[in-house]
């Protein structure tokens, strides 16, 4: 998108409107009305976001949204002019539950060993609103953001969360006016695309009473640990590979420098084994006419 | 699934502070997705300065065919009155290049926009690896010439 400042006197970047059918939106701005524009106590004024931003932001995300206040909305907060415009707290709320049926579905189909807490942790820490925030950033939504931080000192305080919900919001507008195929295949491309760290969201204290109580829940044998390479015992720098067995199949394996912290890691390597598996190849395509992941028998 | 769990009372704490020990996890443009880094072009140039001459021929011939042909790159000109005339460039992961085109001809100005739209924002950096990889290998890369394994061609043949 194209815009056009004329007016020397302020640095604004003004915007009135578009002028033409064509893409390129040109726009004129006059001395007074730039006078009007700058404030009263001298501050210099960074360009705020007109309505080029959101259309090179929509264009940026291949989307099209037939109406271009919508994009505008999505990156308003209500915090914006005391919400007295049009903000995007509706369009979050439903994106929010959409985003995170996406996710869910996701999660579900790609780790079928974790438990719901474990899934809850990941799906807080992966693609909670610190996650969202930094997708946000990467599309450039910062610099499209209107909203008025809480304290003058501290601009930047609060606009992870904003950003996070403006993320959120982006979701629901496309669920609502392009349909659930469109909105999967967007959080699809751009929100679980990234790699999500299931292990650091996993508490895991004590891996070897954690080992013995899982193999005796799936019937197998009691694990064993073994010691499968070893090196300089007895200098300052040993380096011990150990195996955990389950009669004769190897669970899992580690190192350590020391007999009892290669046990630890095998026993840890194990349990991630089991409970952090991952189903590569899930039968969630962007292009399915499905409503549902579960929806398997639904006519083409 | 049989879980060794803290006591309920500490488990809930821990897991309410678990905000604190969130990283959130870094984007990787194309996987998934590619958006396009550069976001904004500002360019600024002077009405009544002679150093500005090729850049206000390239406005007013080029610049509207560069917005639409670059639709997700917003286009700014603004003028600045007795200064060099300048291409601005604002990047998604918050940096910004500027490049002066006061010597240049109508027929380099083109090229420095499209230098500065195509680049990714990030600041140069000397990698002094040949692969930088989220899993590293103690052992480093493969490397066939360093594998003491000969392999043949009727080892691909499937029955």
């Amino acid at each position: 998108m194209f815009s056009t400042v004329t007016r020397a006197t302020s640095r604004a970047g003004f915007k009135l409107g578009t002028v033409g059918g064509s893409r390129a939106a040109l726009s004129i701005g006059t001395a007074r009305k730039m006078a009007k524009e700058a404030p009263a106590n001298g501050r210099r004024v960074v360009a705020e976001a007109g309505p080029t931003t959101y259309a090179a932001l929509e264009a940026r995300l291949n989307l099209s949204f037939g109406d271009h206040g919508v994009m505008e909305q999505v990156c308003t907060h209500k915090s914006y002019a005391q919400g007295r415009v049009e903000h995007n707290e509706r369009l979050e709320w439903i994106g929010k539950r959409a985003l995170n049926l996406f996710v869910g579905e996701h999660l579900i189909a790609t780790y079928p060993n974790l438990s719901t807490e474990a899934l809850q942790d990941v799906q807080h820490s992966s693609f909670g609103m610190s996650s969202l925030a930094e997708v946000g950033r990467h599309f450039g939504m910062q610099a499209a953001m209107r909203w008025e931080p809480v304290s003058r000192e501290a601009p930047a305080v609060g606009l992870t969360k904003v950003l996070g919900k403006a993320v959120q919001a982006l979701v629901g507008a496309i669920y609502q006016r392009q349909g659930v195929a469109a909105a999967r295949s967007f959080v699809k491309q751009h929100v679980l695309s990234r790699p999500v760290d299931v292990e650091a969201v996993m508490q895991i204290k004590n891996p070897k009473v954690m080992l013995v109580a899982l193999t005796r829940q799936k019937g197998m044998e009691y694990p064993v640990a073994r010691i499968l390479k070893e090196t300089g015992r007895f200098t300052s720098s040993p380096v011990f590979i150990v195996g955990v067995f389950c009669a004769t199949k190897m669970v899992g394996m580690g190192f350590g420098s020391s007999l009892k912290m290669a046990e630890h890691r095998a026993a840890k390597d194990a349990l991630l084994k089991h409970y952090a598996k991952e189903i590569k190849d899930i039968s969630v395509t962007g292009d399915e006419p499905d409503v549902s992941l579960f929806a398997q028998d639904v006519a083409v | 699934m049989a879980t060794y769990r803290l006591p309920k009372v500490l488990n809930e704490v821990i897991r309410s502070h678990r905000d604190q020990f969130i990283r959130p996890v870094q984007p990787k443009n194309g996987v998934g997705a590619f958006v396009f880094p550069c976001r904004k072009l500002v360019f600024n140039y002077c009405e009544r300065s002679g150093s500005s001459k090729s850049m206000m021929e390239y406005l007013q011939k080029e610049a509207t065919r560069f917005a639409s042909e670059n639709p997700q790159i917003e286009v700014v000109v603004q003028p600045r009155p007795s200064k060099h005339p300048i291409v601005r460039a604002f990047y998604t992961n918050g940096e910004q290049k500027t490049k002066c085109v006061r010597r240049c001809s109508a027929g380099e100005i083109p090229e420095v926009i499209k230098s500065l739209r195509d680049h990714s924002g990030h600041k140069l950096h000397r990698w002094n690896r040949y692969v930088i990889s989220d899993t590293p290998s103690v052992r480093g890369i493969y490397s066939p010439f360093h594998d003491k394994a000969v392999y043949s061609i009727s080892d691909l043949k499937t029955k």
